[in-house]
């Protein structure tokens, strides 16, 4: 057991040095002066966390945005889903708008919020509200309806209130899969950060982004851009402990 | 004259068909009443703050409407569309091919699933948009960097979806048909491809749908060209109409292009309940 | 005492005009701390009439009453034991035991209190911070017993507890159940659809015939009190259950 353990993470190491030597050797090979050396890039890294003042003030201005938009849609979208799950007709008001959002990339209406909310922090806010709240009332409701009908006779059966079939049967058992949608929302959140900053209001990390490669300092850029995937790998690791923690009875499901 | 018959059957099976569709569009609506009724309700809605908010970026509905018929009709659309629709096509093969052959093996080896597995659920959980500057640095304004954006789009969730559908078959399947002697190769297509077909094309689908926001994202922010770049241009000028008439191409073309994946996967799944 | 008078139960009549007749004219009474069975083939409707005393389903057409009050509901005289255990996963023994106590809002001591008790009593001592998922179904239903008996009920209703369950299994539980009730003597109405459990556990066995269902017959087991397993081998036990199954058998292949 352990013997293949170690095995396993040996490969997954194997995979990692061959990509690194491709990487490397394609960098020496090309003539594309605008592809940095992967050594390069860790550098560059070292040095915007450790010398570079403005790259954790670009990150506390994109992670702003970021948690109370994610927030907005925690707190927007669990109860929609619940609604959506429970009562019929709510489901089916709403079904057609859930399916617009859920299919209709946000991106190109990005400059409609902006004119609307105009270049501050409540338009980047919005934004991501509206990259995440739709998968986390998606999910929520797929959960309630998931919860087993048997359950809910039972509470009935002891004589328990609408109240407490909510608070002791519904939530619970709809937990893992809003735990689900809280995780898919989270990555859309930080989609949608990214995205503002990149496509019109130039602040924080995307600010960053645009002006290194504006200088050509692809090293930084890439740098920058490695940071953004650890820390959205951090959050979804974090997010994922809570819920292991909180939903430990679930059964383990980890497809996308 | 064998030809001549079939061509008719044809002919008068078609015939049959359209004249089916009606009833089932009236019984769609009627299925469907109520989100049908939800939609206009917030169309009119929609049309009603218009005219009376009169906010620059909330136009009526019925302006964004003459704003698409516009588009369509001076053909801006269709050129746009082409070479939106080109990037989609072929960065979603590639994301099909890769996915399906890198998640066939994945579901099929244990080592090199274990080889993979961190760095494709990395990549499969990490927003993908911030490739886009990477994928800059290295094509530069080229429709590469667009494919490439599509790619990593559409492809790890495909690459999931089939390892994971192929490693759940029932090993009792599996064994059922070493026991009449089937070879690796004769298990993998006799058991293994069609038992895994439904989970397969549910990664299918959601690749889809992942690849057109792909698409325009990349086209927004790397490419400049097709219906990004249009959306881009009003979206610089606060076009908020035509701005809006984009998006509901786009949003039809999501919509068209998830009905197809879904078409086939009735097609080919139909044993799954 | 249960009494119930011209019971009927129709399914299905909200679309599409005909429905189906779960329940016809059923009549039939259950005297306090007697020991009821209902066995029929699969569609006799015998769930949904222990799901109607139970308060669970509604009823068209008759009368369905307890001490002479009508059934409107579920009610505190009244608990169920499911087929499906119907135990919360994410809730552990301890927790899933209280549950109908709490609902009732009984304080969390005392809860605690009789909850142990029953956890004793039905010999899970020990697996009280254990999750659904860690247990065998056994236990799992022993749990399911034990939060029915927690709430100290008048009436017992058990919807075939044990069919889930492998023989040996259920042969233990059917013994432990004998010995419980023998000592405390509740109303118990218990579904089933195995002949030896029906003549083993019941002062009478209702039998009942499908499509729609009614009550056949009423059989009364002459078996002395306290039952041993040894009474498998007697000769009135042979005898009903060979009876039972003259019946039953006749009833699938239409003979009738």
């Amino acid at each position: 057991m352990k013997k293949r353990i170690v095995l396993d993470w040996g490969l997954r190491l194997a995979v990692f040095i061959a990509a690194v030597g491709l990487w490397e050797f394609f960098v020496s090979t090309s003539q594309n002066f605008l592809l940095p050396r992967f050594t390069d890039v860790v550098s560059a890294l070292f040095r915007l966390l450790f010398f570079e003042a403005r790259f954790w003030e670009a990150l506390y201005i994109s992670n702003q945005a970021l948690i109370l938009g994610f927030a907005i849609s925690v707190v927007v979208g669990i109860p929609l889903g619940l609604l959506a799950g429970r009562f019929h007709w709510m489901d089916r008001v709403l079904n057609p708008y859930v399916g617009v959002l859920l299919t209709m990339p946000v991106a190109p209406l990005i400059p409609i919020v902006i004119i609307a909310l105009g270049l501050g922090i409540a338009a980047r806010v919005f934004i991501v509200v509206l990259f995440a709240f739709v998968f986390i009332t998606v999910n929520t409701r797929a959960g309630v309806r998931g919860v087993e009908a048997s359950l809910i006779e039972m509470a009935k059966s002891f004589g328990a209130s609408e109240g407490q079939i909510w608070r002791r049967i519904v939530i619970p058992g709809a937990m893992p899969a809003i735990f689900a949608g809280m995780r898919i929302g989270l990555g859309r959140a930080v989609t949608g950060m990214v995205m503002v900053e990149l496509i019109l209001v130039a602040s924080g990390l995307g600010r960053l982004l645009l002006e290194f490669s504006g200088r050509m300092q692809s090293d930084l850029v890439f740098a920058t851009v490695l940071a953004v995937i650890i820390e959205a790998l951090a959050l979804l690791a974090g997010m994922q402990a809570l819920e292991k923690k909180i939903t430990r009875w679930a059964p383990d499901i980890s497809i996308g | 004259m064998k030809q001549e018959t079939v061509a008719k059957a044809a002919v008068k099976s078609s015939d049959a068909r359209t004249v089916d569709r009606l009833p089932a569009l009236r019984r769609f609506t009627r299925e469907n009443a109520t989100e049908v009724l939800a939609l206009l309700a917030g169309a009119v809605l929609w049309e009603i703050l218009g005219w009376s908010l009169r906010l620059q970026w909330l136009p009526p509905f019925s302006k964004v409407m003459e704003a698409l018929a516009q588009f369509v009709g001076s053909g801006v659309i269709r050129a746009n569309l082409g070479s939106s629709l080109q990037g989609l096509i072929v960065g979603f093969s590639l994301a099909l091919i890769l996915g399906l052959l890198l998640g066939s093996l994945m579901g099929r080896y244990r080592h090199v699933e274990k080889a993979l597995d961190i760095y494709v659920h990395a990549l499969f959980v990490c927003p993908s948009i911030v490739f886009a500057p990477i994928f800059f640095a290295i094509f530069g304004l080229s429709d590469a960097s667009r494919i490439a954006i599509i790619v990593v789009y559409s492809m790890f969730v495909i690459v999931i979806n089939t390892a994971t559908a192929i490693r759940t078959v029932d090993p009792s399947l599996v064994e059922m048909a070493r026991s009449f002697g089937c070879r690796e190769r004769q298990i993998f297509t006799k058991i293994l491809l069609p038992a895994s077909l439904p989970l397969v094309f549910a990664g299918i689908r959601l690749g889809m749908g992942r690849a057109v926001k792909g698409m325009i994202n990349g086209e927004m922010l790397i490419a400049f060209v097709g219906l990004g770049a249009l959306a881009q241009r009003y979206g610089a000028q606060f076009d908020a109409a035509k701005v809006f008439a984009i998006a509901m191409v786009v949003l039809i073309i999501g919509l068209a292009s998830n009905a197809l994946v879904q078409m086939l996967d009735n097609r080919l799944t139909r044993w799954a309940g | 005492m249960i009494r119930v008078r011209g019971l009927s139960k129709e399914f299905g009549t909200r679309d599409n005009g005909g429905g189906v007749l779960a329940l016809s004219d059923i009549d039939f009474e259950v005297h306090d701390n007697e020991f009821v069975t209902v066995i029929g083939p699969s569609g006799c409707g015998k769930t949904t009439l222990l799901r109607i005393i139970a308060g669970l389903i509604p009823y068209d057409q008759g009368q369905v009453a307890i001490d002479g009050r009508a059934i409107t509901g579920p009610g505190p005289e009244r608990a169920v034991v499911f087929q499906n255990f119907a135990l919360m996963p994410w809730a552990d023994v301890l927790a899933n035991v209280t549950f109908g106590l709490e609902v009732r809002g009984t304080p969390a001591d005392e809860c605690r209190d009789k909850a142990q008790n029953l956890i004793k009593l039905v010999g899970l001592e020990g697996f009280e911070k254990r999750l659904p998922k860690e247990l065998s179904g056994g236990m799992q239903q022993r749990v399911g017993l034990a939060r029915a008996l927690a709430v100290d009920p008048q009436i017992l209703l058990m919807d075939e507890p044990f069919g889930a369950l492998d023989e040996q299994t259920r042969r233990l539980l059917q013994e432990q159940l004998l010995r419980l009730w023998e000592g405390q003597r509740k109303t118990v109405v218990f579904v089933t659809h195995s002949m030896d459990e029906a003549v083993m556990l019941g002062d009478r066995v209702m039998l009942m015939t499908p499509r729609p269902g009614k009550v056949k017959e009423m059989i009364d087991v002459p078996l002395q009190r306290p039952r041993s397993p040894q009474v498998e081998k007697s000769g009135a036990f042979v005898e009903i259950k060979e009876y039972l199954w003259e019946n039953l058998r006749a009833m699938q292949t239409g003979e009738s």
